[in-house]
């Protein structure tokens, strides 16, 4: 994953700011809420209509892996894994 | 309504257009996930949807991952108390963790 580049060169600096504060804002919402699941109790809906239950422990900074223990997999209960973000369409929690 | 193949194509300013919007996201799939959007991570555009529960607490969150995303319908705004609720959800959190500093 990569970060987009900010509108094209050259645009002008009230508007790069702007789209700099957007996306500021944007990205502390989504760490804080990354930061509150903590331990929490993670339902992961995947591919081929997959559904895990997990404790969430944490991410890596681009979003690409989630560490997780307690992981129930349809085989059995696996103590301690790595999700790959990829293979996940949503997950969902409560607070 | 809002209909593409490249939500992740977005910038950051028409994905802040949709913050604090009640929307409907349909993901691979046709998933369908309902709710409030209190953001959308610039980084990988996923979109974090929050299920107000009545009380001032309790509350479900999903999270759609911006790989798969297929459509964003804008369907409510929110009042003044929503937004607030919005904005402050995952920060009274982290502070009682934290002991109320």
């Amino acid at each position: 994953t990569s970060i987009s580049a900010s509108s094209k060169p050259g645009a002008d600096p009230a508007s790069l700011q702007t789209e700099q504060r957007a996306r500021s804002m944007m990205r502390e919402r989504f760490l804080r809420c990354l930061i509150s699941m903590a331990n929490k109790k993670i339902q992961f809906h995947m591919y081929e209509k997959v559904k895990v239950d997990a404790t969430f422990g944490a991410s890596d900074i681009d979003v690409l892996n989630f560490q997780v223990s307690d992981l129930q997999t349809p085989i059995g209960v696996q103590t301690e894994a790595l999700i790959r973000c990829q293979d996940v369409i949503s997950y969902s929690f409560d607070m | 309504m809002y209909t593409t193949s490249a939500w992740r194509q977005q910038t950051p300013r028409d994905w802040e257009h949709y913050v604090n919007k009640q929307v409907r996201v349909t993901a691979h799939g046709q998933q369908q996930h309902r709710g409030w959007l209190h953001t959308v991570d610039p980084v990988t555009a996923s979109v974090v949807l929050v299920q107000l529960g009545e009380s001032a607490g309790g509350c479900s969150v999903s999270v759609v991952m911006g790989h798969a995303v297929e459509q964003v319908e804008v369907v409510g705004e929110a009042d003044e108390e929503t937004a607030m609720r919005l904005s402050s959800l995952f920060r009274s959190e982290e502070l009682e963790a934290r002991g109320g500093e």
